[in-house]
């Protein structure tokens, strides 16, 4: 994977492109061999979380997994523990957020000039989801034939988090204030103090209603969820490409992009998926559970 | 002065909270009111004693 | 493994638990998706603690407690407590050494006690046991403000207290910023055995000049008043709790008490001694029947990369001319494997009372209070100790502390009376404390 160093007034920058956008890690300092260090590390890392996880690899794990034809898989710890992060996605939603349920993308197309399927396309499809009918433990995974996981909606979020707490000893060791942005997904950690923080412009590729947005960042993370590329519009109707596993259908009515700053990326990030899961009362379920957000209608 | 919610990672840490020893804190409580003449100013004492 | 939490979790607080095992590595996963998802509601969390307390000649004590908290609802929570101690050994009664045996009178009038020469008079009647009890109830009137409310009982032998308290806490400022103000209500009995004395009456030794037994407690009784006496508290506590940045927090409390009763010591005397430092007598002591104290209390906490560090300063007056300085400075540092080391200093400096006397002199005018009670005079104090936090095979956890104190009373000016200079009229105190507590 290659990368770009260049160097800005206060802080240095690397810049690379995976999980299909632009990643970037800034740090406060200058120091060639550092900088030199910490993007081998990172970069080595991102690809390979990358690698093992997209589902757009051939042959990585989570191919295996979703070509097991129902027979037991070999995982090791790391996916172990992002598979018990999913199950509690899957319980704390009410089943709404199921990394089983991207199979409904054969039939949801979500560009212009598709139209949506038909109900019985829907239920020949919705006993392929649900978390439940996976079993796993530390060692095995076991999946009925014709399931599909996907660990899409929480594998940036997650590799952001682990590239924090991957850089973090060093840069603490250094004193040096870092930022780690993939595409939106961001995470922040302090080193030194009497620092003003990042300005980072909440712009996501998809979305260019945030790009207004300017946040203020020194420790922490803000993730978004959501985007105003993927939809369609049939019949007069806006198709939004929010899915709700439980019907098959997308959830309408509710906000096109979900901002959330938390302590990690992962909570900000699921914090955000789960807020446009509640479609209309998006914003409720934010305030209700007291986290600072932006909101796009 | 002060943070915002997502910068409470060391905040949030049992060490930092302002009374991180509860039960360490009744006893010694209890021992310094039975052995010096000043007491309290931290939380109510909970409880006097012929002690002193 | 922090199973203190107050109040029941919500979506986002049990997501960040889940997004904590899933960066931590942590082979116990699978538990914490348990915790993540069930309810804290109606669970119980316990503390229990043990302590051995030593003193040098002096007073030893063991103590048990035993807390429990209980969730209710968003924010509600029950807090228990039971602490039961029993106390031996003797204290210092306030007479002062005497180059010969010296016998006492017991503070019940049944029997008598003596002191060998230059040896520091030590009441060894003190024996007792203690039982205390508090119950708490703290929770939320809305988002911002939260209420406390709390009763103790104790009870020993020959002493009761009952106590109220209520206290109201406001967050501002993205909670940055916390504004409590509190009031507390105590009622105290006090009933020694053999009743109280009468203020700075001789006390009745028997030498023998007593025909019959009967003829001693008459001499007796007649030094003695009510049975039963009473001290009532009021307290107000103001506190403001700030979170400065990232790594400090700081507290400032002002709390103001007014006690108001029988505050003697019944169990206390002074010895009067004449121009060449020999007891002539030995009397009851005194003190005013009301003390207002206020108490200023200051605590910082700052984290550094590795360990956290506490420094608290309380400085505490009151009306009957007392003053102290406490400082008091923890560092908690963090080991392997969820282990913690905390060192701990802590400094204390009293003046002394205005009616405070080492001795009283004969021949002069009795003053209309007096007490001889060393930890009414000046005084020096240092403890010095260390805390070693644990994590048990099941994932429970403990600590165990250990604490030296050391106590050096000092005279407050120049000897009235030279001829004491060969007794030791302050000596010092060394205590040693053990104590073990268990997380469950």
């Amino acid at each position: 994977m290659t990368y770009q160093l260049s160097r800005e007034n206060q802080h240095s920058k690397i810049s690379f492109q995976a999980m299909a956008s632009p990643c970037e890690v800034l740090l406060t300092t200058f120091d060639q061999s550092l900088i030199k260090e910490i993007a081998e590390t990172t970069c080595s890392e991102t690809r390979r979380i990358e690698q093992k996880f997209s589902r757009y690899v051939k042959n990585n794990l989570c191919w295996q997994m979703n070509q097991s034809h129902g027979q037991p898989v070999t995982i090791d710890q790391e996916t172990f523990q992002l598979l018990n992060f999913a199950k509690n996605m899957y319980q704390l939603s009410d089943g709404k957020f199921d990394i089983t349920s991207g199979v409904l993308r054969k039939i949801w197309q979500f560009k212009p000039q598709a139209k949506p399927p038909s109900q019985i396309e829907i239920n020949n499809l919705l006993p392929l989801i649900g978390f439940e009918k996976i079993n796993y433990d530390e060692i095995t995974f076991t999946m009925p034939e014709g399931m599909e996981i996907d660990f899409g909606g929480i594998g940036k979020e997650y590799c952001v988090d682990f590239i924090t707490n991957t850089i973090t000893p060093i840069c603490k060791q250094h004193q040096i204030n870092f930022l780690v942005n993939f595409g939106g997904d961001l995470s922040a950690n302090q080193h030194k103090d009497n620092f003003e923080g990042w300005k980072v412009g909440l712009e996501n590729a998809d979305n260019p209603q945030l790009a207004d947005t300017v946040i203020d960042i020194k420790q922490g993370a803000v993730a978004t969820s959501g985007s105003t590329k993927r939809f369609f519009e049939y019949q007069g109707k806006t198709y939004s490409h929010i899915l709700n596993p439980l019907t098959g259908k997308t959830i309408e009515g509710g906000p096109r992009s979900v901002s959330v700053f938390a302590q990690s990326c992962v909570l900000a990030g699921s914090m955000s998926t789960l807020a446009l899961l509640q479609g209309a009362q998006a914003e409720d379920f934010l305030k209700e559970n007291q986290v600072k957000y932006i909101c796009c209608w | 002065m002060g943070v915002e919610p997502w910068e409470r990672d060391l905040l949030a840490k049992p060490e930092m909270a302002i009374n991180s020893s509860p039960m360490d804190e009744s006893t010694d409580e209890h021992i310094y009111f039975s052995k010096e003449a000043s007491s309290g100013g931290k939380s109510f004492a909970g409880g006097g004693c012929g002690c002193n | 493994m922090q199973l203190n939490k107050k109040v029941k979790l919500s979506v986002a607080e049990k997501l960040a638990l889940a997004a904590t095992a899933l960066m931590s590595g942590a082979t116990g996963a699978a538990d914490t998706e348990d915790v993540a998802t069930e309810s804290k509601d109606n669970e119980w969390s316990f503390v229990g603690s043990v302590l051995a307390y030593n003193e040098t000649d002096r007073v030893q004590a063991v103590e048990l407690l035993f807390s429990a908290d209980k969730q209710y609802g968003d924010a509600g929570n029950l807090s228990l407590k039971v602490v039961l101690d029993a106390l031996t050994g003797a204290s210092a009664s306030g007479a002062i050494p005497q180059p010969t045996v010296q016998t006492f009178t017991r503070p019940s009038g049944n029997g008598q006690y003596t002191i060998a020469a230059y040896d520091t008079p030590l009441d060894d009647t003190f024996r007792d046991g203690r039982g205390q009890f508090n119950v708490s109830w703290t929770d939320a009137i809305d988002q911002d403000s939260r209420y406390t409310v709390g009763s103790n009982l104790s009870k020993e032998f020959d002493y009761l207290s009952l106590s109220f308290n209520g206290e109201y806490a406001r967050d501002f400022n993205k909670r940055n910023t916390t504004l409590s103000a509190g009031i507390s209500f105590a009622f105290d009995t006090v009933t020694p055995k053999g009743g109280m004395p009468i203020p700075l009456a001789t006390m009745v030794v028997d030498q023998g000049q007593f025909a019959t037994r009967d003829d001693f407690l008459t001499a007796f009784n007649a030094t003695r008043s009510a049975t039963e006496e009473n001290i009532d508290t009021t307290e107000l506590l103001l506190g403001w709790t700030q979170v400065v940045n990232r790594q400090m927090i700081m507290q400032f409390n002002y709390s103001y008490s007014d006690v108001n009763g029988y505050l003697t010591d019944p169990f206390k005397v002074l010895s009067v001694i004449d121009n060449n430092a020999q007891t002539q007598s030995i009397v009851y002591e005194n003190r005013p029947d009301s003390k207002k104290q206020h108490a200023f209390f200051a605590l910082g906490k700052y984290h550094l990369d590795e360990s956290v560090t506490s420094l608290s300063y309380r400085y505490v007056t009151n009306d009957w001319e007392l003053d102290s300085h406490t400082i008091d400075f923890k560092w908690h540092f963090y080991g392997d494997n969820n282990t913690f080391w905390e060192p701990h200093i802590r400094f204390y400096q009293q003046t002394a009372a205005e009616f405070y006397n080492t001795y009283l002199q004969d021949g002069q005018p009795l003053p209309e209070f007096a007490s001889a009670d060393y930890r009414l005079g000046d005084m020096d104090a240092i403890t010095l100790g260390i805390k070693y936090g644990f994590e048990l095979s099941g994932g429970n956890r403990a600590e165990i502390r250990a604490e030296y104190y050391n106590q050096t009373p000092k005279a407050n000016g120049p000897e009235l009376v030279a001829a004491t200079k060969g007794l030791d009229l302050y000596p010092e105190l060394d205590a040693v404390f053990l104590q073990f507590t268990y997380f469950f």
